[in-house]
């Protein structure tokens, strides 16, 4: 009997439920006091931190510390990693939840437990594994290295590091919202006459917009974020082989801190524009979602 | 556009959704896939579409076997339960969706696409809204535009899979009702799966009764209703009254009531089964041995029907009973008193579980609940009860 709410009570229940919970007034603000202290403590200071720092010297020594020939190698190399890597976990995401979330198929368990496997392992581990495959003494590495093509300790290695560290977060975000949509749609444009391709342009990827976008602006802050996979193959050559989290640590272990910082804030504004884009995308969401 | 399916089988696992079914639908035809959930109905619907395959069996669509041919390749208009709109486009652009994705050459003009979809619309009463999306619809809405979007091709048959099952009480009967006017204009053939049997009878030209994936009766609603071909069917459509008997030369004995069974006229002693739905048991003021004793327990006014509740005096059995209400008025009864029962018209079962001898009208026990009185076995089925309805 419960599917047949009446309309008015329907919108009371619905307005019961926006309200806010009635406590005694000391116990939300005690909460919101504490939360906000915890905030401000381990993510509004150090985030202060760094643009103090990073300006400790000047303005001056601001703009010339983020355009040295290194730190500007370092930014180009950051972007054309992310450039090839987030448009690549783009198509493999879509398609590994297309697949996912609307055929069934042997090994689907599988599947996704393999996707997740970039978020269970330390990304020391993942540059490790491309060390291994592609170093001098690894199974690839003395045959490519005959034809003159280095992987490690070159921008290739980095690609592919970067890669696998971002492989789950297009996927990850799809699968779920795939999930929950079913397959109705589909099979109605498929007995409309649409072929696969019409299927997934016009019914499944405007459905799963947002997603996909979310997914795509994690996937780019961890792609030019990622350090510990990098660091393992890259190697560290200034000006040829360093991303911008490489290069920040160069320059802070050569006790440089305001360049350091310099260069640390520039990563800190990436963090910061992918919150606002992410803010913006979940409340478009949450409004289409509410209509 | 007619369907013919033959021996057609899906099984899921070990499990057998549809179980060697073989049923034709004329052109023009509009008929009913009923049956309780998981019998099998739906995945047969979809079978006919091509949204699923079947293990074995064939399905012919207007003289041409199907099975190579793709859900996009057959040409038949689905409605899907939850109507399935896509979510992200307005009325207009999901009714013209079958028609822009045409291949080129196939595709209508612009100027065609949009003469075509309002006149869709038209027909379903919504062009005024064609620049609406789903979510600002009701209910009702959203099925007749899924039902017009469905028509935009052109399809050869039209499958509808539950397509009132998710709408309240009040707007699944007017649009049904509409479905059955529309059908009446267009003469599409047609097939729709539901669970409910007043929907059935009212809607159907012709209804195939659904139990655990398989066909037990097909026949035009009066027929299958009056004439139920198994205690199951009797079960399903409806209301009912079970006693447990023996029938001997045509006639059936409840422990001394006698019932009339005169197509079991060649069975000298079985076990049987009587079924008496609630308005074909009379209350009359004399006993005589086609009557039986029965104390009034409650009586619950649904609408325009008074139900009445009570326990058979000898067996102890409860006992529903339906009656207009101006004879209720009449016959002035109250709780606790005793009334006389006598069946108008009975519907009687060998019950082969008991049975040593030969048997007609069989029934297999193990596939009926054992449920006595009134309320139909499956919790899906839909009283056929107005008022329950309304």
């Amino acid at each position: 009997m419960s599917a047949v709410l009446t309309a008015p009570a329907a919108q009371a229940w619905a307005a019961s439920k926006s309200r806010a919970l009635p406590l005694v007034p000391l116990v939300p603000l005690l909460l919101g006091a504490v939360a906000l202290g915890y905030l401000a403590l381990f993510l509004l200071l150090p985030l202060v931190a760094v643009f103090y720092e990073g300006l400790s010297r000047g303005l001056a020594f601001y703009f010339a510390a983020i355009q040295e020939p290194d730190a500007l190698s370092a930014i180009s190399l950051t972007l054309t990693a992310a450039a090839i890597s987030v448009p690549l976990n783009l198509v493999f995401g879509v398609a590994a939840a297309w697949a996912i979330a609307k055929f069934d198929f042997r090994g689907k368990a599988l599947l996704i437990t393999l996707i997740d496997l970039p978020f269970a392992v330390s990304p020391v581990i993942s540059g490790l594994i491309y060390a291994l495959i592609f170093g001098l003494q690894g199974w690839f590495g003395a045959s490519l290295a005959d034809h003159d093509f280095k992987v490690l300790f070159a921008v290739p290695g980095i690609v592919l590091a970067t890669v696998f560290v971002t492989f789950p977060f297009v996927a990850r975000e799809l699968i779920p919202l795939m999930q929950a949509q079913g397959r109705e749609e589909e099979e109605a444009a498929a007995s409309l006459g649409a072929g696969a391709w019409h299927i997934l342009w016009r019914v499944t990827l405007p459905n799963v917009k947002w997603g996909l976008l979310y997914g795509v602006i994690l996937s780019n802050a961890r792609a030019m974020g990622e350090f510990g996979a990098v660091s393992v193959v890259s190697g560290h050559i200034s000006g040829m082989t360093n991303t911008l989290p490489l290069h920040i640590e160069i320059l802070y272990n050569e006790y440089n801190f305001a360049g350091a910082f310099a260069c640390a804030s520039l990563l800190a504004l990436l963090a910061l524009v992918t919150v606002v884009v992410k803010t913006v995308i979940e409340t478009r969401y949450l409004k289409e979602e509410r209509s | 556009m007619s369907i013919q399916v033959s021996n057609v089988s899906k099984h899921f696992g070990p499990f057998a959704a549809v179980d060697k079914v073989s049923l034709e639908v004329g052109s023009g035809e509009l008929v009913a896939l009923l049956g309780p959930s998981g019998s099998g109905k739906t995945t047969l619907l979809r079978m006919i579409a091509g949204l699923e395959l079947p293990d074995s069996g064939t399905i012919v669509l207007s003289g041409e076997d199907v099975a190579g041919r793709s859900v996009q390749q057959r040409a038949v208009g689905f409605v899907f339960q939850h109507y399935a709109l896509f979510r992200h486009m307005t009325l207009f652009e999901n009714v013209a969706f079958g028609l822009r994705v045409r291949r080129r050459e196939l595709r209508p003009s612009d100027a065609d696409i949009r003469s075509r979809v309002m006149r869709l619309l038209e027909m379903v009463q919504l062009d005024r809204l064609a620049g609406r999306y789903p979510h600002q619809l009701s209910g009702g809405q959203r099925q007749r535009v899924a039902l017009a979007r469905a028509l935009a091709i052109e399809p050869k048959v039209l499958l509808l899979d539950e397509p009132f099952g998710a709408l309240d009480a009040r707007v699944r009967k007017e649009l049904r009702r509409w479905l059955r006017r529309l059908h009446d204009e267009i003469h599409l053939t047609s097939v729709f799966v539901t669970h409910d049997q007043e929907e059935a009878l009212e809607v159907a030209d012709r209804i195939a009764v659904f139990n655990k994936g398989r066909i037990e009766q097909v026949g035009a609603p009066d027929e299958v209703y009056d004439h139920p071909a198994t205690a199951f069917v009797h079960q399903f459509l409806g209301h009912t009254n079970r006693f447990q008997g023996v029938v001997s030369r045509g006639v059936a004995n409840i422990s001394g009531t006698h019932v009339d069974a005169h197509e079991h006229a060649d069975v000298a002693h079985a076990p049987a089964v009587v079924y008496v739905r609630p308005h074909d048991l009379d209350i009359v003021a004399e006993a005589s041995n086609a009557s039986f004793a029965a104390t009034l327990n409650h009586t619950v006014k649904l609408g325009p029907v008074v139900r009445l509740e009570l326990t058979r005096r000898d067996g102890g059995e409860p006992v529903e009973v339906e009656l207009p209400r101006p004879k209720f008025a009449q016959l002035d009864l109250v709780p606790g008193g005793l009334v006389h029962l006598k069946p108008r018209r009975a519907r009687v079962f060998i019950d082969e579980r008991n049975s040593t001898g030969p048997a007609r009208g069989t029934i297999d026990d193990r596939e009926v609940p054992r449920v006595t009185p009134a309320p139909a076995p499956h919790p899906d089925a839909q009283p056929v009860v107005p008022a329950r309805a309304a």
